[in-house]
């Protein structure tokens, strides 16, 4: 099956006023018979969260895209994939961890959360540390989510980069899914509006139209129309965060 | 094919709540230099920041605290969405009953904090701002402790703040792990505008860390 996969970010308002980059990073990866897609969301209160995000994306990406190809990754039953996937992070941390040494910094002050999908033919995964929200709507039954993780808290969460992240993993297993079905992962800066009131789904009046104008679209159209989406300014009432989406559609 | 999506709905579905007690000295020595007048001026500066950012507007839900008279602590109303504040109107007069004040403040913050789950609603962690000239004519030490002890157990962030040359740094900053500020000249217009960017503010922090807040270099006196 083709998957169509879209991702677009926006720099927050509050970031944009103090003239700072967007602390955000998604990659993406369309394979064969599936998918890889992986969003960050660099930690405002750390020196290099931008840096620590983009090296994540990067790096568990590539990962994740050599174990689903090579068949590993859907080979596994659920226990030995979420031992597989907490390795590969567990080499993400490591790389990470040498670029801080080469700035003399330490693993946390390249803090970011994660949130990635990877599809297979005959089924996949969410892997989750932090905020952030995984969705996929498959095309008949019930939406599957990984919802963020906070604490107590609505403005803390966890990092990969914490001592703890093992802790803090949540691996969500995805069934096979047919033409028709809808994946998204989002950073926090969009699911107060991309996300339902209930946190049981997307939140209809906005994903609806989107997905409907996906559909029929070449990737970098799709990509700028999202980023259009993500850049309104219509959001500045809702956050002041970065804003990051990806979508993917089973054609 | 158009790069423009039509009739995509944009609504905030997030319900997020940011608790903010202000614990303010209302005792004699607040007369002077016009310092209780000063601070109704912050207060009004602080309802117009609020309510000039949509996101404060409302994420932002504020109790004010007085404290002064003979031993009185008073709630100046209760808790009210940002969008609604309207500042009381603080007058000066007596004594200091500061750690009384603290206690209803801790108090307050817990009760609101169960009302919010029960409500399901999220929130941020919650900030106390505590303001004073002077120093306290209670019993403060054991409420100076269990101030601390919330702050260890992640339960509020407590800023003491002191006003002026005879503000007593040092208990003040016995009722926070981080030590007490002192306002830079009288800028409360500066400190209320720094306290409501600070509500709305996004930059996260690692669950049960100490929390950063912004820079205070607008208001707080730098220690030389």
């Amino acid at each position: 099956m083709q998957w169509k996969v879209f991702c677009a970010s926006a720099t927050g308002k509050n970031h944009l006023d103090a003239d700072e980059p967007c602390q955000d990073a998604v990659h993406r990866q369309a394979l064969a018979e599936g998918f890889v897609g992986v969003v960050c969301d660099g930690a405002g209160s750390a020196r290099h969260g931008q840096a620590g995000a983009d090296l994540a994306v990067a790096a568990f990406a590539r990962m994740l895209a050599e174990a689903v190809t090579g068949g590993a990754l859907g080979a596994a039953a659920p226990e030995g994939r979420r031992a597989a996937l907490a390795d590969m992070l567990g080499a993400v941390r490591l790389q990470i961890e040498g670029a801080a040494r080469a700035q003399e910094g330490t693993l946390r002050d390249f803090a970011c959360t994660l949130v990635a999908c990877a599809v297979w033919r005959s089924g996949g995964c969410f892997v989750h540390i932090g905020d952030g929200f995984a969705l996929c709507v498959p095309p008949a039954g019930q939406t599957l989510l990984s919802p963020p993780e906070n604490g107590e808290y609505a403005d803390e969460t966890y990092f990969l980069t914490d001592e703890r992240w093992a802790e803090h993993l949540r691996v969500t297993e995805l069934p096979a899914l047919g033409p028709g079905a809808l994946v998204g992962l989002m950073s926090d800066g969009v699911s107060p509006f991309a996300v339902n009131r209930a946190r049981t789904g997307f939140y209809l009046p906005f994903i609806d139209p989107i997905v409907a104008h996906l559909r029929d679209a070449p990737e970098e159209v799709g990509n700028a129309a999202l980023r259009n989406v993500l850049e309104s300014e219509r959001t500045f009432a809702i956050t002041g965060d970065d804003k990051t989406l990806l979508l993917a559609l089973a054609a | 094919m158009s790069t423009v999506i039509p009739d995509v709905a944009l609504i905030d579905n997030s319900d997020e709540r940011a608790l903010l007690a202000l614990v303010l000295d209302c005792s004699g020595s607040m007369l002077e230099e016009e310092k209780i007048a000063l601070l109704n001026a912050g207060l009004k500066t602080l309802e117009a920041e609020l309510k000039s950012d949509p996101i404060a507007a409302r994420c932002g839900r504020v109790l004010v605290i007085s404290f002064g008279g003979d031993n009185n602590v008073e709630l100046m109303g209760e808790w009210t969405d940002a969008m609604d504040f309207t500042p009381p109107t603080l007058s000066a007069g007596g004594l200091t009953p500061l750690g009384a004040a603290m206690r209803c403040a801790l108090d307050e913050i817990e009760s609101q904090k169960v009302q919010m789950r029960a409500a399901g609603v999220s929130y941020k962690r919650p900030i106390i701002l505590l303001l004073s000239d002077g120093e306290p004519t209670d019993d403060w030490q054991q409420v100076a402790a269990e101030c601390k002890n919330a702050e260890a157990s992640n339960k509020v962030n407590i800023m003491p703040i002191g006003i002026g040359g005879q503000a007593n740094r040092q208990i003040l900053g016995a009722f926070s792990n981080k030590g007490a500020l002192n306002l830079s000249g009288l800028r409360f217009k500066e400190l209320f505008i720094w306290l409501s960017r600070s509500i709305q503010a996004v930059s996260r922090a690692a669950s049960g860390g100490t929390v950063q807040l912004n820079p205070v270099d607008s208001w707080a006196q730098i220690q030389t």
